[in-house]
């Protein structure tokens, strides 16, 4: 086929393959990345943020332990942070958490079952780093942000 | 689903007792409580159905309602010491087919992991104790159900006849993660002390003779590529692993084996499918076996699947499965001239269509047909007797696996 010839099927793949994948651009209203108020911190790469939430990287950048904190698989919010912000699916970071918890090269995350919770944790646990969604922010946690 | 949060347990004394056990004697006192927040508890439990026409897969299969000699049970802890360690071990007790001894308990792995650096750009950390070998996509966690794309991984590559070689090694591994622009590398070199089970011994036929395998040096290397967080994923491993027979029969004694294989790993996931392939090569050698079967070969083992998730909590598959036990003998048939043994024994081609259901995140549901061309991955030890084997075979699985 000449379209073939022309050289338009790589750009064409592409754009196929960009359809069927989460959109990067964060929308204003995705759950925001919050920390305990003492995490000096202030802003992660989406890349260091990713690495975080798949529990490969185990510490903030200046060293501290971090403590992952999530939402439900099924819970929205959890869904949009994810898709959103890093741009993976839930599904796929539950596998990449079950194969580091049952190959013995990491720990899961911990779960919490509400934003109201996953606020709690956040402010009392050194080190903590969740998502909550705008209305659920208050004084107690910090936002980190992405870059 | 993996929920550190239910093991708070209120007795304190429970927790400092299972972290001092973890922790190799320290005393309780000596960890404090925010150490102890970082304890965690899993596992998992699978119990399969395994029905054959003809053949036997994991137990007597092709008789009566089918086999339930395939078990898999699995337990572990972690802790961090110290924000750049994780100490973890996992304990396995493993059915497939044999007598109920077989499901005795293994350290499937323990190890001390240190982070040395841990920045924006990287992560450079060291394993020591018993590693789980990086090969393929799926060997790290191969006995884990909830982690295998269907009930059994493709055979071709994660067969079951020389399992113990490639599963883990007692020695060191070190691994380095870099993040690129458009993506994250991560290389894994090891080395160590291969595990020799039976299971060689067996497949080499030298279960008959007095005598044992013993390791000697195993080495495994991976680099993955991860772009786009996953959307595309490849990988290259390769090992080489190493055991010499001991025997009273001199002819025998100061035998060598050699198992050197690579795989070629390749993944594309979209939201709703992902597309698999793996292709590997198999070089295998026995060497110093007087007047018995020396042999040098390279096997080859390919599969490509496509699964394809649907209604939020099922995903249906199907793949292709195709292994050679020696490629300058694809047919089998000089096989089969020079040991009368038949020739479907040195290939089997595979069709599998399968079906999860995760109705709750504990619980998975799985069932799965298999058409066989071939018993290049029958396990002997249900089969003793190859002259009896029919080349073409169907199997259909059912399993429960539940975890915490």
């Amino acid at each position: 086929m000449a379209w073939l010839r022309l050289g338009l099927l790589p750009p064409l793949l592409a754009a196929l393959l960009a359809l069927s994948w989460p959109s990067l651009a964060a929308a204003d209203e995705s759950p925001v990345l919050v920390a305990h108020p003492d995490v000096r911190t202030v802003r992660l790469t989406r890349d260091t943020t990713r690495a975080i939430f798949a529990m490969r990287q185990r510490t903030w950048p200046d060293g501290q332990a971090v403590r992952v904190h999530v939402l439900n698989n099924d819970d929205p919010v959890h869904g949009r942070f994810v898709k959103e912000r890093l741009a993976v699916y839930p599904h796929q970071l539950q596998l990449a958490w079950d194969r580091m918890v049952f190959s013995g090269t990491g720990q899961a995350p911990t779960r919490v079952f509400s934003q109201a919770e996953m606020r709690e944790r956040i402010a009392n646990t050194p080190g903590a780093l969740g998502y909550l969604e705008r209305e659920y922010l208050d004084d107690r946690v910090q936002v980190i942000s992405v870059e | 689903m993996i929920v550190s949060k239910s093991f708070r347990w209120s007795d304190r004394r429970a927790r400092l007792a299972l972290a001092a056990l973890l922790l190799g004697g320290t005393t309780p006192a000596a960890a404090d409580s925010s150490m102890l927040d970082t304890l965690q508890l899993h596992g998992f439990l699978s119990q399969a159905l395994v029905i054959t026409d003809r053949n036997d897969f994991f137990g007597p299969s092709s008789s009566g309602g089918g086999s339930l000699k395939f078990t898999e049970i699995g337990a572990n802890a972690s802790i961090r010491p110290h924000q750049d360690v994780l100490i973890a071990a996992q304990v396995l007790s493993r059915r497939a087919g044999g007598d109920g001894s077989d499901a005795k308990p293994v350290l499937d792995y323990g190890v001390v992991d240190y982070q040395m650096v841990s920045n924006q750009q990287r992560t450079l950390g060291a394993q020591v104790g018993r590693f789980k070998n990086p090969f393929g996509f799926y060997n790290q966690t191969r006995d884990v159900a909830f982690t295998r794309p269907s009930i059994l991984l493709p055979q071709s590559i994660y067969f079951d006849r020389t399992r113990s070689l490639g599963l883990a090694g007692d020695g060191v591994s070190i691994y380095l993660e870099e993040r690129l622009p458009q993506g994250i590398l991560r290389t894994q070199v090891g080395a160590g002390k291969a595990q020799v089970g039976d299971d060689v011994e067996r497949a080499l036929g030298l279960e008959p003779f007095p005598g044992s395998l013993e390791s000697q040096s195993s080495a495994i290397g991976q680099i993955r590529y991860e772009h786009d967080g996953g959307r595309i994923i490849a990988a290259l491993s390769t090992a080489s692993a190493e055991a010499e027979y001991s025997s009273s029969v001199a002819a025998l004694d100061g035998g060598q084996f050699n198992f050197r294989p690579w795989i070629l790993s390749l993944q594309y996931n979209a939201e709703k499918w992902s597309l698999t392939g793996e292709y590997a090569i198999r070089k295998l050698s026995l060497e110093g076996f007087d007047g018995f079967r020396n042999f040098n070969t390279t096997g080859e083992s390919w599969y490509l699947q496509y699964s394809r998730r649907f209604l939020d909590d099922w995903q249906w598959f199907v793949r292709y499965d195709s292994l050679v036990s020696d490629r300058s003998d694809r047919s089998g048939r000089i096989f089969e001239a020079q040991t009368g043994r038949p020739a479907h024994s040195q290939y089997a081609d595979d069709v599998t269509l399968g079906l999860q259901w995760t109705p709750v995140s504990r619980l998975l549901l799985a069932a799965e047909y298999h058409h066989i061309d071939g018993t290049g991955w029958l396990p002997t030890q249900d089969n003793p007797d190859p002259t009896e084997t029919s080349r073409r075979w169907n199997m259909l699985l059912f399993q429960l696996s539940l975890r915490f």
